[in-house]
């Protein structure tokens, strides 16, 4: 399978942390302590953090749409950062609270040796786990093909532009579809049942005009693929790394602790009577200074007291740490499923420009999102002139969008309707029973009214009672050449119509 | 005329007030019903917790310690529903073209999240004190968990019947039940939560996942005036806070069962066994709101639509002109709002116009209120 190497990584890691969890787990019931058991269940969330990752990514590939989840299973990554991201997050929290129930009673360590080995065992696999993901957190992973966007385009920073130019004019006729489709997979519906690579190979055949353009196509897509595919799986594996991150820490801590621990402190040896001036039992140190005094006997004190406030001291440092870390992941993955607009876009900008081609006369629901990773999507409302100019003005805006990177866009388009504000020429719909009003405004211009005084646009959009007199006679020369020859309550009624909707 | 005073204040930008900005927000939250249930239950939560660990530290209880931790860690629950519908509320704006009513969705999934952790954390619990059973101070707890028990049971029935009196539509139940038809049996003796509705047409008002309760005068999901607002807009919010409450009911259940159970019969295995049935009875309960989430913030086609969808499909090509719909998507912006995108192969002289409205209606009818039709004209 495709992106292997993030998996057998995953997979990997996995397996390591597993085996280590159940070596603590064994050690910790030979030695019968607490703590580390505790500290295996850290490991075992570490994980269950590993085992969201690589469902993410397994399900991730899956970029096929299908009938229920129609994007595929693309956000899937974003959805493993975030709930890695809160899993860190309540882990820190949890830490907290067990560093305070130490702070109010403090606990020695029952065998530092033990504690020592295990914790720079643990150590070192953490440290392996971090080489693992830090390099490759950061981009590397090879995405697989799922067909490909199909064309570069002018203004995106692949170095290409000039020379694939020429193919894509003759893919653009065809492109408009087919973006979406490459982008998140075939549809199970859709009539062009054709294979994403056939599709390609079809391009192919449509840029037979220069090879070097074949060869720069073909790899093009592959590129931008990768990009794509990365900075969504980034997310996923920074998550990864952080969680790593965080137990590494965790283990150099009670490596530390284990050390200093053992070279400060000096225990309460067996057979001594001995006091523990930090673990305060109010009963106990009553009736042994009751004892103490009586018997004039050298009472040993246990070592020194800041030892043991170490540990929960380190703890609360490193939760410090990871919640800087985690912060910024968390944000990220937070947003995008909050739908925003990506940052890179700027939203006021985009509108404006938009509104500035030719053929746009207004932009309304506008909305831009990510998908995950680079994969934007937008949607709008495009009001512009007429149909026949639409198909021009959809081309424009599409290329437009590709221009800013945004490759899946649906295009509502409205007509200019009469009770419009513009006044742009409101002529659009074809002759059918309302052709009588729109005629009106468009068979002033050649045939001159008889009421000369009124210009041609207000004759139709006036509501005084002239526009009968004036209109009548308009439409008796329609009347004419329209087929239906009603009576002239008929046309009558037609104009009335064209008053209520003006 | 000289000035009388130096005092330019007035002149200069007005200063970022932390007071006037808290008042605000208090005044956001106290005007929506879900919003003030939660603040209220919050802070009733909140000094409970504090009086547990007063009184935990005081007697230096390392049970009641803990305890109030696991309310506090609560409290954090019920502060991100408080946080998520106070700011799905909040104007869309340049960055957040759909405005911010996601926030409840993903409010709803990181409260999952934090239950199911939650759970994991206790089973854990569970498996160490079952190993290494600690002194357990009876005497204290068994009170201190029978207050938290009734402070709970307030909770529940404030979220419970946070939402009669609005119309239910058949819709917005097909919505919610068709997800818990297929659910795993809960097992516990709640029945606020049991989703155990045969009918679809969802009459029973008792069926409370936690309420409905929001005004409805402020559309929630979306700003056109046209929309209806959805009567669930906050459902993915109280579900999870609700989870939450039936989780700490089940919690100070389980300690009173075993403090109970070792009293009288000395049983001490029983306080690790209780707790590891709760949290495996938590982990089960969370299960439905995961999935939920997690198919909203997939983009998954809401499953209201299931079946409705096709059919809608159907109607579309047959209309005079269509040669073919391609790549549909839709997916839930947030409880019951629903978005939609298609493209339309027409022949060349068909009305855009006539296509366009009439698609419009045919989805305006299953729900789909905001739909993107793209018109391509098919080159003959």
């Amino acid at each position: 399978m495709a992106c292997a190497p993030n998996r057998l990584r995953l997979l990997c890691m996995l397996l390591l942390t597993f085996g280590f969890f159940i070596v603590e787990v064994v050690v910790s019931r030979i030695t019968s302590s607490l703590a580390m058991l505790s500290d295996s269940f850290h490991m075992l969330s570490d994980v269950i953090a590993l085992v969201v990752a690589l469902v993410a990514v397994r399900f991730a590939e899956q970029t096929q749409s299908t009938n229920k989840n129609t994007f595929g299973w693309i956000r899937a990554e974003v959805m493993g950062a975030l709930v890695n991201a809160v899993f860190l997050t309540a882990l820190c929290f949890t830490i907290i609270l067990e560093a305070i129930e130490r702070f109010t009673e403090p606990h020695e360590i029952d065998r530092p040796d033990v504690v020592i080995g295990v914790g720079a065992a643990g150590l070192l696999v953490n440290l392996l786990g971090l080489c693992l993901f830090h390099g490759h957190a950061g981009g590397g992973g090879h995405g697989h093909s799922h067909g490909g966007h199909g064309h570069s385009h002018g203004g995106h920073k692949k170095h290409k532009n000039g020379k694939v130019r020429r193919c894509e004019t003759l893919e653009d006729s065809r492109s408009t579809g087919e973006e979406t489709n490459n982008l998140v997979g075939n549809h199970n519906n859709s009539p062009n049942g054709v294979n994403p690579e056939r599709r390609m190979a079809g391009k192919y055949e449509m840029c037979h005009s220069d090879n070097v353009d074949l060869q720069i196509n073909g790899s093009a897509p592959y590129e931008e693929l990768e990009n794509g595919h990365d900075s969504a799986s980034q997310l996923n594996m920074r998550g990864v790394f952080l969680h790593v991150l965080g137990d590494a820490l965790g283990s150099v801590i009670v490596v530390i602790n284990a050390i200093i621990f053992i070279f400060v402190w000096t225990p309460c040896k067996e057979g001594t009577v001995c006091e523990n001036p930090c673990v305060g039992h109010y009963c106990a140190d009553h009736l042994r200074n009751i004892s103490s005094a009586g018997t004039n006997e050298t009472v040993f004190n246990a070592g020194p007291c800041w030892v043991l406030y170490l540990d929960p001291t380190l703890c609360i440092i490193m939760v410090c740490i990871l919640l800087y870390t985690t912060y910024p992941l968390l944000k990220e993955s937070a947003l995008i499923l909050l739908q925003t607009v990506p940052k890179q876009i700027d939203m006021h900008q985009l509108n404006s420009r938009l509104r500035d081609l030719d053929g746009v006369l207004a932009v309304h629901e506008l909305h831009i999102w990510q998908l995950a990773g680079s994969r934007i999507i937008a949607t709008a409302h495009i009001k512009c002139q007429d149909p026949t100019s639409y198909m021009d003005v959809a081309k424009r805006i599409k290329d437009f969008f590709h221009n800013e990177g945004i490759h899946a866009t649906t295009i509502q388009p409205e007509f200019v309707t009469m009770n419009s504000e513009s006044r742009a020429s409101l002529c659009e719909l074809s002759c059918r029973t309302q052709c009588a009003p729109k005629l009106c405004c468009g068979a002033i211009d050649p045939a001159k009214p008889p009421d000369g005084a009124l210009e041609p646009k207000k004759l139709c959009e006036s509501k005084t009672p002239t526009i009968p007199s004036a209109s009548a006679t308009s439409l008796e020369i329609i009347s004419e050449s329209v087929e239906d020859t009603s009576g002239a309550e008929s046309v009558v009624i037609i104009t009335r119509e064209v008053e209520s909707s003006l | 005329m000289l000035p009388l005073s130096i005092k330019d204040d007035e002149y200069k930008p007005a200063k970022f007030n932390l007071v006037v900005k808290l008042s605000g927000w208090f005044r956001s939250i106290l005007a929506d019903k879900t919003s003030r249930n939660l603040f209220f239950f919050l802070c009733l939560n909140l000094s409970f917790a504090f009086v547990e660990l007063s009184y935990g530290i005081w007697s230096n209880s390392l049970g009641l310690i803990s305890d109030s931790f696991h309310m506090f860690f609560d409290c954090t629950a019920l502060l991100a529903g408080l946080a998520a519908s106070v700011i799905s509320r909040w104007r869309s704006n340049d960055s957040f073209s759909y405005g911010y009513v996601r926030a409840e969705v993903l409010a709803g999934f990181v409260n999952g999240l934090f239950l199911i952790f939650t759970a994991f954390f206790i089973f854990s619990e569970g498996v160490e004190r079952a190993l290494e059973p600690p002194d357990v101070h009876h005497d204290r707890l068994l009170p201190v968990s029978i207050a938290g028990l009734l402070v709970n049971l307030v909770g529940i029935f404030v979220f419970q019947h946070g939402g009669h009196g609005h119309s239910h539509d058949g819709e917005g139940h097909g919505h919610s039940h068709s997800l818990f038809n297929g659910n795993v049996g809960h097992g516990h003796s709640h029945g606020e939560h049991g989703h155990s509705h045969e009918s679809k047409q969802g009459h029973d008002h008792g069926h409370s996942h936690g309420g409905h309760g929001h005004s409805h005068d402020d559309p929630h999901c979306h700003d056109d005036p046209s929309h209806t607002p959805g009567k669930g807009a906050s459902k993915q919010i109280l579900q999870g806070v609700f989870l939450h409450i039936v989780a700490d009911t089940l919690g100070s259940v389980g300690v009173i069962i075993s403090a109970i159970l070792m009293q009288k019969y000395d049983l001490m295995i029983a306080d690790p066994i209780c707790s590891m049935l709760i949290a495996l009875l938590i982990g089960v309960s969370v299960v439905p709101l995961l999935r939920e989430s997690i198919g909203i913030l997939m983009q998954r086609t809401p499953p209201s639509l299931d079946h409705a969808l096709p059919e809608c499909y159907q109607r579309v090509q047959q209309l005079q002109g269509v040669y073919n719909l391609q790549e549909p998507h839709f997916w839930t912006l947030c409880t019951d709002v629903y978005i939609g995108t298609l493209k339309l192969l027409v022949a060349p002289d068909a009305d855009s116009r006539w296509l366009l409205s009439q698609t419009h209606n045919i989805f305006t009818q299953v729900g789909v209120r905001q739909l993107y039709v793209q018109i391509e004209v098919a080159a003959m």
